[in-house]
């Protein structure tokens, strides 16, 4: 199965010309023998849109998206822009457009606002998880960027079926300690965190990440491919655009997970139980078990 | 103190990978221009790493052609900075141009009535010093307009953090690729692009009368501030861990007092609050965006 990994730097607030790129690459993928195409988080509208935000948003029946849809007969994509909610709240949205369709939508769950983020200002947080079947012949579990920074996330995909994690990304570059591996600090640290879910999830990992500038800051790709074990497939050049085609095995699933049976082994039950012993405790009504003297 | 120093030494904390810091200061300045709707760049070049330095980056991520440097002396200006200044842009291989300040900074000095008569004999060399800065700026941007070029700053994190610019003049500029370097990772950078090593191992001077330095006048060395500022303001350490590193508490204290009292030439003036929506507080849009560019 061939997965093409659309590297991009959008044009900031410029939805018209996105939108025509994303077309374009939609046909190149398709050419080259694609069955997934993934584009990065916003790569509709650009990251740091601030007020801008509302004035790209697009509601779902939106006719612009219908048409980037009917653009996937015999495909599946993953694209992402702003979603107007019919009550006007606005998300940052992964949607998973497969054979003319809009299979699924996600909502951004977690939103970073702090040190260089400030996204709770400007967007609604999503407050649904759910992996999808798909044409591809199994789960499929999206996310974006901010939320693989929560180990939640890519465990309830799995348990619900996921067997692929599709993450879309806007990640800005910091940190060029020279003692980094490939001399970036944020590129260091995802890679630590993906491979991690990918052995510990026994599922695929697929990470696209755009490049570009957007003011003061710099994306900076190295979108990746994770096999269940654990091992990079792929690693596309930190900073380049590119659509990078990705040949993966789905048998791989399968072997990893009869051979180290994690999923098997998980017990949500358990973990259901001891949420809700914390939640409870977290809001007074129950004993703080941990921290006897927490207020009630 | 500077005396035992040697000129450049690159404390290990501060080593970066100057390979990704071209890739992404080079993709920088392509963005700036290409948001903006232009092709060219201008810059001030004194002779000094700093200068130089972005003079390398910008060549190397635009091309020579785009790039004019002025060289803007005053008469005091130190002989060697422009001969430095002057082998960076002949070794770029780009345009170059000198404008001498000195009437412009003489002629305001000289008017009755600025500074206690003819030659501005009372104006202390911090009056002089900052009007030169602005009188460079002032320069930049009306060759901003004749070159179609957008003004390039070239001043570090270091200075910035410490205060040690003129504000509205050293660093007024339309976009800044080597703001967020400390001056160490500024020479590991020059070097790394091939600035002539005798720039970046010379005594960093605001060259505002002869033989400054900008080491003498802080009574500091660059890569002890440096590591200072790293461990403050990039590591979040307190007062005590910072002395527990060996740092002087004295530094720490003063350091601090250079910092916090440097705010207000770091950021946009507050506008009073009076209606609906007011920009930069709740009327938030990316300097550029569709439209910006159409003249």
């Amino acid at each position: 199965m061939r997965i093409a990994l659309a590297q991009i730097a959008p044009r900031l607030g410029d939805l018209e010309a996105n939108l025509a790129r994303h077309h374009l690459l939609l046909e190149t993928a398709r050419a080259d023998g694609a069955a997934l195409v993934v584009f990065p988080e916003l790569g509709l509208t650009g990251y740091l849109l601030q007020d801008l935000a509302s004035e790209v948003a697009m509601r779902l029946d939106d006719p612009r998206l219908a048409e980037l849809a009917a653009a996937t007969r015999g495909l599946s994509a993953v694209v992402s822009f702003v979603e107007e909610s019919i009550d006007h709240r606005l998300f940052i949205a992964a949607a998973l457009l497969e054979d003319g369709q809009i299979r699924h939508v996600h909502r951004k769950l977690f939103l970073p606002t702090y040190g260089l983020f400030d996204e709770r200002r400007f967007f609604a947080a999503g407050d649904v998880l759910r992996a999808v079947p798909s044409r591809l012949g199994f789960g499929v579990g999206l996310a974006v960027c901010e939320d693989f920074w929560h180990l939640t996330v890519p465990q309830i995909l799995a348990l619900d079926g996921a067997q692929i994690l599709i993450n879309v990304s806007s990640s800005p570059g910091k940190d060029l300690a020279a003692t980094n591996e490939v001399g970036l600090g944020t590129a260091t640290s995802w890679r630590l965190l993906m491979r991690t879910y990918a052995q510990l999830t026994t599922s695929f990992v697929v990470f696209c990440n755009r490049v570009g500038v957007d003011e003061s800051i710099s994306f900076w790709g190295g979108s990746e491919v994770i096999a269940p074990t654990g091992a990079p497939v792929f690693s596309a050049p930190l900073y380049d655009e590119g659509l990078f085609c990705v040949d993966i095995n789905p048998a791989d699933i399968r072997r990893e997970r009869i051979g180290l049976p994690l999923l098997r082994d998980e017990r949500p039950e358990f973990q259901l139980r001891e949420l809700g012993r914390i939640v409870a405790e977290r809001a007074g009504l129950a004993e703080d078990t941990t921290d006897p003297g927490a207020t009630r | 103190m500077t005396g035992q120093t040697p000129p450049f030494e690159l404390p290990p904390e501060l080593a970066i990978d100057t390979d990704v810091a071209r890739r992404v200061i080079g993709g920088f300045i392509r963005g700036q221009l290409q948001q903006a709707g232009f092709e060219r760049v201008v810059l001030g070049l004194s002779g000094g790493v700093d200068s130089a330095l972005v003079a390398y980056l910008v060549a190397e991520a635009v091309g020579p052609q785009a790039l004019l440097c002025v060289l803007m002396p005053y008469r005091t200006s130190s002989p060697d900075s422009r001969t430095d200044a002057e082998a960076v842009a002949a070794d770029i291989r780009c345009a170059s141009e000198s404008v001498d300040i000195s009437p412009i900074v003489d002629g305001y000095f000289d008017s009755a009535g600025v500074a206690g008569g003819a030659g501005g004999v009372d104006a202390s060399a911090l009056r002089r010093g900052n009007f030169m800065a602005r009188a460079r700026m002032a320069v930049l941007y009306d060759r901003s307009v004749t070159w179609r070029g957008l003004v390039v700053g070239t001043g570090n994190k270091t200075e910035s953090l410490i205060g040690y610019t003129t504000i509205f003049g050293d660093n007024a500029c339309a976009f800044n690729p080597v703001g967020d370097l400390y001056k160490s990772q500024v020479r590991q950078l020059a070097l790394a692009v091939g600035v002539p090593e005798s720039i970046v191992r010379k005594a960093p001077s605001a060259d505002l009368w002869p033989g400054q330095t900008d080491e003498m006048e802080g009574g500091f060395s660059y890569p002890l501030l440096d590591r200072l500022l790293f461990w403050r303001v990039d590591k979040r350490r307190s007062t005590e861990e910072l002395v527990e590193l060996g740092f002087d508490l004295g530094l720490v204290e003063r350091v601090d007092r250079m910092v916090a009292g440097a705010e207000f030439k770091r950021q946009v003036p507050p506008i009073a609050k009076l209606g609906p929506r007011t920009a930069g507080v709740d009327y938030l849009y990316p300097r550029r965006r569709p439209g910006s560019t159409a003249r």
